[in-house]
């Protein structure tokens, strides 16, 4: 074994001090460094608006009469004898094209039933002898409440659809032993005198964490 | 006290602080999980008691972080049940309230934004969906040349999604729901990969939802509050669908578009439509996924 200069020894524990003061230092600046930074660096994220309320409205679009029964709201719009004269049946006057003529008393009506609005007369569903009722082609009398039997004289398979639940909203339980079944009315959703469903805005789209890549074909999140 | 030990005891203070420091970060880690979570059994494991025990201690942590006290149920499927929905693409217009109804009820991150529903508007005479564009952007729909198909997950009789999940935190239930246990999830999102519907989302931050927003009406495997880091998916509205009632998307479409019910029942809805509509689709039926999502016409 060789023997140990001593100044190799002196000039060991001198690189060791460095290292250790050296450490020292880095370990102190760390704990500085980690101490300002133990939070957890959040990213920033876009703002996205909430959804407009109107979106989640679920409430039906129209009311009918029944549901004005229902409610127990006035009812004298209803009552086509405050003007009309019982006796008299009121005339349907067209224009020279065969459109018809919708008197100033009946101005929020829009006619627009049918293919070419081809459903413009009255008594097709107005009871001519009886104005607060409404009648089936065959003579049979409809109250305005009962819709659904009117409607589905000319649209039958449409109403074998609805009675089966397939056509129509619905909502409250699927299962009939838990709950009832809500059912909206023709009404509640086509306007009688223009029963295409009136386009609407759409509710918002997806936002995306980041900005859409190149395969999304979009620029409409903002 | 020797300059070698000063310098000793510096480093060796100054290493311990920095470990600890450099731990710092998990003291956040509260907000993730908790030692109970953490050592939480199984689903197919818990006892009934334990359950109540797990659902106290969510019902807790949602009171904490929202300021709610929910009310937080453990719905089983119920027998002879097995839960169809049904979609009549001629109805739709692609007014999206589905998509808000669902972000409603079920409690999902508003920012991030999370939706389980997506409306494709597909241009008309092609069923491709690579036509389709969910990111739509008009103001008034149905557009003319368009129709609009909504895809959220289709409760698939062979689910992709369940096969890959490593730590199977993700099955399929007695009634058809394919449903995740967020506690169980370790967030590897191989299910959204193996999802040939991209039904599936991952809460990549922390989910942000107005206090006033919550949901109070609660499930264990549906609408409770998700954590960073988990898959979250459309579950058929468990809390509503398995006392009854109808999904929260079925009641918000405003022209009926949407059916829902018990195949296994006769008379329901979705026995008729299947019977007597032209059922067009399973979207991606080659996939053999065999969805319990169904696309039909009227006419």
């Amino acid at each position: 074994m060789a023997k140990l200069d001593p100044s190799a020894q002196k000039k060991s524990d001198h690189t060791a001090n460095y290292w250790l003061g050296g450490l020292t230092a880095v370990f102190f600046s760390l704990t500085i460094f980690f101490a300002f930074n133990s939070k957890p660096h959040v990213a920033a994220q876009p703002e996205i608006p909430l959804v407009d309320k109107k979106f989640l409205d679920t409430s039906p679009w129209r009311q009918t009469y029944a549901d004005l029964v229902k409610a127990k709201e006035d009812l004298s719009d209803y009552d086509c004898y405050a003007c009309h004269d019982k006796a008299k049946p009121p005339r349907i006057r067209y224009d020279t094209n065969q459109k018809i003529i919708i008197p100033k008393e009946h101005a929020n009506i829009e006619m627009s039933h049918g293919t070419h609005e081809r459903n413009n007369i009255c008594y097709n569903c107005h009871n001519e002898q009886n104005l607060n009722t409404l009648q089936v082609r065959d003579g049979n009398v409809v109250k305005f409440d009962n819709i659904p039997q009117l409607c589905g004289s000319c649209h039958g398979p449409t109403l074998r659809d609805w009675e089966a639940g397939a056509h129509g909203r619905t909502s409250g339980y699927w299962d009939r032993q838990l709950g009832d079944i809500n059912r909206l009315s023709c009404a509640n959703c086509h306007n009688p005198h223009a029963p295409d469903i009136p386009t609407r805005e759409a509710a918002p789209g997806p936002h995306y964490l980041h900005e859409a890549s190149s395969h999304e074909p979009s620029k409409s999140h903002r | 006290m020797s300059r070698r030990s000063f310098l000793r005891g510096c480093a060796a203070f100054g290493g311990v602080t920095a470990l600890a420091a450099s731990l710092a970060p998990l003291r956040e880690l509260g907000d993730y999980t908790n030692t109970e979570q953490f050592l939480q059994k199984y689903y197919k494991e818990l006892t009934p008691s334990d359950m109540t025990k797990v659902i106290t201690r969510i019902e807790g942590e949602v009171e904490r972080q929202y300021g709610i006290r929910p009310h937080v149920r453990d719905l089983k499927p119920m027998d002879g049940v097995e839960f169809v929905y049904a979609l009549n693409l001629t109805r739709c217009i692609g007014c999206r309230k589905c998509v808000h109804a669902c972000v409603k009820e079920n409690n999902q991150s508003r920012s991030p934004e999370i939706q389980y529903i997506r409306v494709l508007k597909m241009p008309h005479g092609s069923m491709d969906v690579e036509k389709g564009n969910h990111n739509y952007d008009s103001k008034q729909v149905p557009e003319k040349g368009f129709f609009y198909m909504p895809i959220q997950c289709q409760q698939c009789k062979n689910p992709p999604c369940v096969k890959v999940c490593p730590v199977n935190a993700t099955w399929q239930e007695k009634d058809g729901i394919t449903v995740i246990d967020y506690d169980w999830c370790i967030g590897c999102r191989y299910c959204e990969a193996a999802c040939p519907y991209w039904a599936r989302r991952f809460n990549f931050t922390k989910p942000q939802i107005p206090k006033d927003k919550i949901n109070p009406d609660m499930s264990y495997l549906g609408n409770r509050p998700r954590k960073q880091g988990v898959m979250e998916k459309c579950h058929f509205c468990i809390q509503r669908t398995r006392v009854g009632k109808y999904p929260a998307c079925l009641e918000a479409c405003p022209v009926g578009a949407r059916k829902f019910g018990n195949i296994l029942d006769p008379n329901s809805e979705v026995s008729y439509i299947l019977r007597e509509k032209r059922v067009f689709i399973q979207l991606k039926e080659e996939m053999g996924t065999s969805p319990r999502f169904f696309y039909y016409f009227d006419k």
